[in-house]
């Protein structure tokens, strides 16, 4: 067999292509894997923050039920009496109806005539010309 | 000899691996062309998964976006009893502390036939990592929703509950049903070898979406207000039913509604059919005098009478159609104003009989809507009972002018009030407010609706003149005179009719608005059965009311129309 074979030189051409050629697979090869790999670690990262926010969602819907809970009328008299604080509703004579400013107010406002007026009128309270009518109400 | 030797044997060699290979090949077109496919379907069947998920039911929130109800996720425990059938003692045992439930119960569920039963429902997650600290066998968890109501038994009748499906029966749930409902979702995901979620090869994923929140126009602390005076009627007055409305007459809208008996939400199935019924809108009764409102608002109207237009109301027995009508105290001649804050009924039957005739009592009544729903937002209401003309006895133009032989819901006579107290608009009642989207973006907003004009706003003005005098110390009920507010109202006393017969059992009632000349509030109060004693609709509904409108009108920041007494004052400023 050995007389058979033909000693051929190597061509430094054709093995630097099959080289070229072997690394591009090599490297498509690699970035395919590389690329599987981070879609993957995104996938389970993706999976754990779903996780997260189902658990955030279901915590923040049970705290807003204990809100709830703590912010019923029921729940605060409960808690008044509890630690006595003594608060109570208002008495009718407890309270002295204010006069809201509106624009109603504003149209009522005596203006300054002339600007000398004006000027000391800055530092002037406005007279109303008339009493406006009852809005609300401040507790005593 | 070597030559033929050595071909016979790499032709042996050839045969053997390509007969191999052959087999392999046939293994192959075996595997992939005529298996394929059924193999196609084990291989997905053990790969791939579809997870169904529900979607959250929307929330319930009153008119401040306090939350009424809402959706809390929580798990139930299911067991699959082909495989706990062999150790079903021991499992009950280790099982039956943790869930608390009796062993022998547990036992009998392990082991009763069939490849799936729920155990036990709505488990907090400590409870779920115990049972799975036990690692047993043929025990599994599933996700599922509890609706939580968080004020308890507050506004339970307008909200309603839901069943185990968690789907609305009754209220708002029931009524708000396509909006509150989530939609499910589903994906179908590839699991690893160890039964993990490939999150990178998830095949569909269609999310599930919430349900929407629907606000209504109660308000929660008026709400309590009204539970909370309610409850002391009934411990002081032992009625078998009482019922509470408040509501905004010049929009129709809803600020409160109660009724008792109540129930929880919460545990709706320990609760009595009985208790959990709406009688705001289902129960009928015979209103009494609080309906001489209608037939005398209507006589005004249409200028069959004015208020000082007088009536004699002999001496309190009055002879018609072969039978005696009675007033409660003896009057002589009243005028229509006197007859009203006396609450006369030979008056009142007098202005039907001599000025109004049959078919204006009955156009009156149709009018003001008895004898149609109202059509609020509340599954269960009925239309009460008006008889058609063709159906009135001899007596009957004299009996319904004071609220007999008619049947109304509570609703139904706060909507006529209202009517009254908004310049003779009959409004629609109006309980929910607005739909809102999972970005809080209203989807609906509900307006409210004219129902129709039974009255002129002259009428309601004459009317409004005459009520101011009902809770005053001349009329029927100064209990319900709220202080420093004009208050204008009505009360009604109906005896109450069992078998046929009027026995000795009141309907006693009160219904007013304030302020009187610019009405902000409107309030119902209805109490079946007084015992004790006192059963007029001023002496047991008036301090209700009263009650109830101190409180709101303040919580409402609504001016009040007289002065506080200058002594008081004094005292205050020197405080």
């Amino acid at each position: 067999m050995k007389q058979n074979r033909k000693r051929e030189s190597l061509r430094l051409g054709t093995v630097a292509k099959s080289l070229i050629a072997c690394m591009c697979v090599a490297a498509l090869g690699l970035f395919y894997v590389y690329g599987k790999t981070r879609i993957n670690r995104l996938g389970d990262e993706v999976g754990k923050r779903e996780a997260t926010l189902t658990a955030t969602e279901k915590r923040n819907a049970m705290l807003a039920a204990q809100l709830a809970q703590l912010k019923s009328p029921a729940a605060l008299e409960q808690r008044c009496q509890q630690y006595n604080l003594g608060l109570m509703s208002p008495k009718d004579t407890q309270m002295v109806p204010l006069y809201e400013p509106g624009p109603e107010w504003d149209a009522q406002l005596v203006k300054p005539a002339d600007p000398v007026t004006a000027t000391t009128a800055k530092t002037k309270t406005p007279v109303l010309a008339k009493k406006p009518q009852t809005k609300v109400m401040a507790r005593r | 000899m070597t030559a033929p030797r050595q071909n016979v044997r790499v032709l042996i060699v050839i045969g053997a691996v390509g007969l191999a290979f052959a087999g392999l090949a046939f293994r192959l077109f075996q595997l992939h062309v005529l298996q394929h496919k059924e193999l196609l379907a084990q291989a997905v069947a053990n790969s791939e998964q579809v997870l169904h998920r529900q979607g959250r039911r929307g929330q319930i929130l009153d008119a401040n976006g306090n939350l009424l109800a809402n959706s809390l996720s929580a798990r139930l425990v299911f067991a699959d009893p082909s495989v706990t059938c062999s150790q079903a003692v021991t499992t009950a045992h280790a099982l039956a502390p943790l869930l608390q439930m009796d062993e022998a119960t547990l036992a009998g569920k392990l082991s009763s036939p069939g490849h799936y039963v729920r155990l036990k429902q709505k488990l907090n997650e400590d409870t779920i990592q115990q049972v799975r600290a036990l690692k047993l066998k043929g025990i599994g968890f599933e996700d599922q929703f509890m609706r939580l109501y968080p004020n308890g038994e507050l506004a339970s009748h307008v909200l309603g509950f839901v069943d185990a499906e968690h789907k609305g029966v009754q209220g708002i749930e029931a009524s708000m049903e396509t909006f509150l409902q989530g939609q499910s979702g589903y994906e179908v995901v590839e699991r690893d070898r160890r039964g993990r979620e490939i999150r990178a090869s998830r095949i569909e994923d269609l999310a599930p979406r919430d349900g929407f929140t629907v606000v209504l126009t109660i308000d929660q602390v008026i709400q309590h207000v009204a539970e909370v005076e309610l409850e002391k009627a009934m411990v002081e007055f032992r009625p078998q039913a009482a019922t509470i409305i408040v509501s905004r007459p010049k929009t129709g809208e809803i600020l409160a509604m109660s009724c008792r008996p109540t129930f929880d939400p919460n545990k709706a199935g320990d609760a009595t059919a009985d208790a959990r019924r709406n009688r705001c809108v289902s129960d009928l009764a015979e209103p009494g005098s609080t309906f001489k409102i209608v037939t005398i608002s209507t006589a005004l109207s249409e200028g069959l009478v004015r208020l000082e237009d007088r009536f004699n109301c002999e001496n309190g027995a009055w002879l018609y159609g072969g039978r005696l009508l009675h007033d409660a105290h003896p009057y002589g001649v009243l005028s229509v104003e006197e007859i009203l804050f006396h609450s006369s009924n030979i008056g009142a039957a007098k202005i039907a009989v001599e000025r109004m005739g049959q078919a204006r009592v009955y156009d009156a009544m149709r009018n003001f809507g008895f004898g149609n729903k109202t059509g609020i937002a509340i599954p269960g209401e009925v239309s009460g009972i008006v008889h058609p003309l063709s159906k009135w006895n001899k007596l009957s133009i004299s009996r319904i002018p004071m609220g007999h032989e008619v049947s109304v819901t509570p609703i139904q006579m706060m909507m006529a009030l209202n009517a009254v107290a908004n310049g003779g608009q009959l409004m629609k009642p109006l309980i929910v407010k607005s739909v809102l989207d999972e970005k809080g973006t209203p989807l609906m907003q509900y307006t409210p609706q004219l129902a129709g004009q039974p009255i002129t706003p002259q009428a309601t003005a004459l009317m409004t003149t005459a009520l101011r005098k009902v809770p005053s110390p001349v009329g029927t009920a100064p209990k319900a005179a709220v202080p420093r507010y004009d208050v204008a109202g009505k009360t009604g006393t109906a005896q109450k009719l069992e078998n046929g017969q009027y026995v000795n059992k009141f309907y006693s009632s009160f219904i007013g608005y304030l302020p009187a000349n610019d009405p902000q509030i409107s309030i119902y109060v209805s109490l079946d059965d007084p015992i004790g004693g006192a059963y007029y609709g001023g002496s047991v509904a008036g301090p209700v009311f009263r009650a109830v409108a101190e409180k709101v009108t303040q919580y409402l920041g609504i001016p009040p129309q007289q002065q506080p007494n200058s002594d008081d004052t004094k005292k205050v400023a020197s405080l």
